[in-house]
């Protein structure tokens, strides 16, 4: 038997080489053909060759035994080095992941040490973050809170004062207003005593130039009074005077214009004979007074203002036409709202413009409809209709027996003829500030002294008749002191003037222009008795 | 005179008049002329001119058409002037009276001519 060699133990390879198997099996058929040989050799003739053949066989398989056995222990010895290999390949495997897994953690630990740590620095800081907030927050909302209390108490200290400010500022205008309305009534006052102490006088002066003087004081007060009575109007006091008795057109036309500066310029067309009740014929007279002041100021010095008067089923329509300044629509549209009543401030006159805003007021208390067209003269034209509610109808009916009372005796001009007027007045006027208040003082003396009805306010004229004849029933037997019926009238008339002529002529009595009265009243003799004229 | 301004007139004077204070220079009329309406009062009149004419439908004298009217005799003849102008009165003085104390010239020269003719 022949050992293997191992010859591949220096060269391990996947499989076994041939330089690793060669050795053993030529060793082997090297010794086994020299047995073979030996043996031929030394054997007999005869069974050389027999041996020969059969040695030669088994040295055959011999080797190719010993070429199997090496390729077998060659191939375990290879296969024995890759499982060692492997097998160190698997521990260095198993090194290197408990490595990385020992890695692994570390890294884990740290990182989540990291994590912590950011945590709790984020935190932190969150926490620092929040708290100083949470103190600039609170810091700042008080701040707010304190600015908001100062504000609001500022506030409110300036709301109290301007409160009290606008307080104070009513109080002011109240006052002044309370205070220009006194003044202004008591102007009128002064302007209507005035006005009276001038027509006196006018009475008593006959001298022309004298008169002249006078009607021009007249004129002048006039147009104070109108200005007090304007000042009047518009501080809400009343109106200057109350008339007690219906006033006709013609002269409430008249007193319009009598109040103005260029009244001579006025040309009134006017036919009717309606009347404005007393109560508002003052205003009435105001408002077209107003009107036509406006359009004499506004037109040419020597042009014409003329005022038309129309009967209309709603009133009266008075037209007031200059031939002056056209109005732009603007301004005609300003007027109207002026003149419409509708705004009660007295914010926005101006001292020259009060006219406008005098007959709104009055418009509106008295219901005057005032609206403004351009008129067919080239000016402007004014329309205000006096509603039928303050007219009266045929206010003159009793007119002719108004016209023919008798006068008053006058007084004997030679009794006083040196005694001025002011001396005059103090004796005999018990009213030192004359107040134009008319207030019925007694209903009963609803007769003038010389026996007139006289129709009080708010009072139907034939009521205030049907009083006088009853009164006049009762003590029918007690003379009047100065009645005077027509009747009466025209009897006395036409004695006076008997006499008259007669005085007159010196010749015998014309009984022919003595009128003997047809129908004289039972009572009028009686009447007559106590007439001292008679 | 009872409190002022009380039942007086809204009308001023001279409005009645236009203004004016004296009389035409040649107003013939003077406190007695007596005045005759020689029309019938119109329509369109001023209230004062109608009046008037009502009143001196028979001869009056102006100061009574004053009295009447509630005028001054100023007034008034101004006013008789303007109706005097249009026509619508006439005007005459009346005869002095004998009462006045002077007698008129005419009268005594027709006296004196009937005593010569005596």
């Amino acid at each position: 038997m022949t050992a293997p060699s191992l010859p591949g133990e220096r060269l391990p390879g996947e499989r076994p080489t041939f330089r690793t198997l060669a050795p053993a099996p030529l060793l082997t058929a090297v010794l086994a053909a020299c047995a073979v040989g030996g043996a031929v050799a030394l054997a007999p003739g005869p069974v050389r060759v027999p041996l020969a053949c059969g040695a030669a066989v088994g040295a055959l398989l011999l080797t190719a035994a010993v070429a199997v056995a090496a390729h077998a222990v060659q191939t375990a010895r290879i296969t024995r080095r890759r499982l060692e290999a492997v097998t160190l390949d698997a521990g260095r495997l198993s090194q290197d992941q408990a490595r990385q897994s020992a890695e692994f953690d570390q890294e884990r630990v740290r990182l989540t040490e990291e994590l912590t740590h950011e945590q709790a620095r984020l935190t932190a800081e969150l926490t620092r973050e929040r708290a100083g907030l949470t103190a600039s927050f609170t810091e700042e909302r008080t701040r707010l809170t304190e600015e908001n209390a100062e504000e609001r108490a500022r506030l409110t200290a300036e709301n109290a004062r301007l409160t009290e400010r606008a307080r104070r500022a009513d109080q002011d205008r109240a006052a002044a207003v309370s205070a220009t309305a006194n003044a202004a009534g008591r102007m009128q006052a002064l302007a209507t005593g005035m006005l009276a102490d001038l027509r006196a006088m006018e009475e008593r002066h006959a001298d022309e130039d004298v008169l002249a003087d006078l009607l021009h004081l007249d004129h002048r007060t006039a147009q104070a009074g109108r200005l007090a009575d304007s000042v009047a109007v518009l501080t809400g006091a009343r109106s200057g005077r109350r008339w007690a008795r219906p006033i006709a057109m013609e002269s409430i036309l008249r007193g319009a214009m009598g109040r103005i500066s260029g009244y001579q310029r006025v040309r009134v067309h006017s036919a009717s004979e309606a009347a404005v009740a007393g109560h508002a014929a003052e205003g009435v007279m105001h408002a077209l007074a107003e009107l036509l002041d406006n359009a004499a100021t506004f037109s040419p010095p020597t042009a014409e203002v003329h005022v038309y008067v129309e009967e209309v089923p709603a009133g009266i329509i008075v037209s007031v036409e200059d031939s002056g300044l056209v109005m732009g629509e603007v301004q005609l549209r300003r007027a109207e709202r002026a003149v419409s009543g509708d705004t009660d401030e007295l914010g926005g006159l101006t001292g020259t413009r009060l006219g406008l805003a005098v007959v709104g007021r009055l418009a509106r208390k008295y219901g005057l409809k005032v609206s403004y067209r351009p008129s067919a003269r080239g000016g402007t034209g004014v329309l205000v209709l006096v509603p039928q509610d303050i007219l009266v109808p045929h206010p003159y009916a009793e007119r002719p027996q108004d016209a023919l009372t008798l006068p008053e005796p006058p007084a004997p001009a030679a009794e006083q003829p040196q005694v001025s007027y002011d001396t005059h007045q103090a004796a005999t006027d018990e009213d030192p500030d004359p107040v134009p208040s008319h207030e019925a003082a007694d209903r009963s003396a609803d007769t003038l002294p010389d026996g007139l009805p006289k129709r009080r306010r708010g009072r139907a004229l034939a009521e205030a008749e049907r009083e006088r004849t009853r009164a006049r029933a009762a003590d029918s037997a007690a003379p009047e002191p100065r009645p005077a019926p027509a009747e009466d009238d025209a009897l006395v008339r036409a004695t006076r003037f008997n006499s008259f002529r007669q005085a007159v002529r010196g010749s015998a009595p014309d009984d022919r222009a003595t009128p003997e009265p047809t129908v004289p009243a039972p009572h009028a003799h009686s009447h007559q008795e106590g007439d001292p004229t008679s | 005179m009872s409190r002022p301004g009380r039942d007086d007139s809204p009308d001023r004077l001279y409005t009645l008049t236009g203004g004016r204070a004296h009389a035409a220079p040649d107003s013939p009329f003077d406190l007695v002329t007596l005045v005759v309406a020689e029309c019938d009062p119109g329509p369109g009149l001023q209230s004062e001119h109608a009046t008037i004419l009502r009143l001196t439908q028979l001869p009056t004298a102006v100061v009574e058409l004053a009295a009447e009217l509630k005028l001054p005799v100023g007034i008034t003849k101004i006013l008789l002037s303007d109706l005097l102008a249009a026509g619508r009165v006439s005007a005459r003085h009346p005869r002095r009276t004998a009462a006045s104390g002077v007698p008129d010239p005419d009268v005594l020269e027709q006296v004196l001519v009937g005593l010569r003719n005596l």
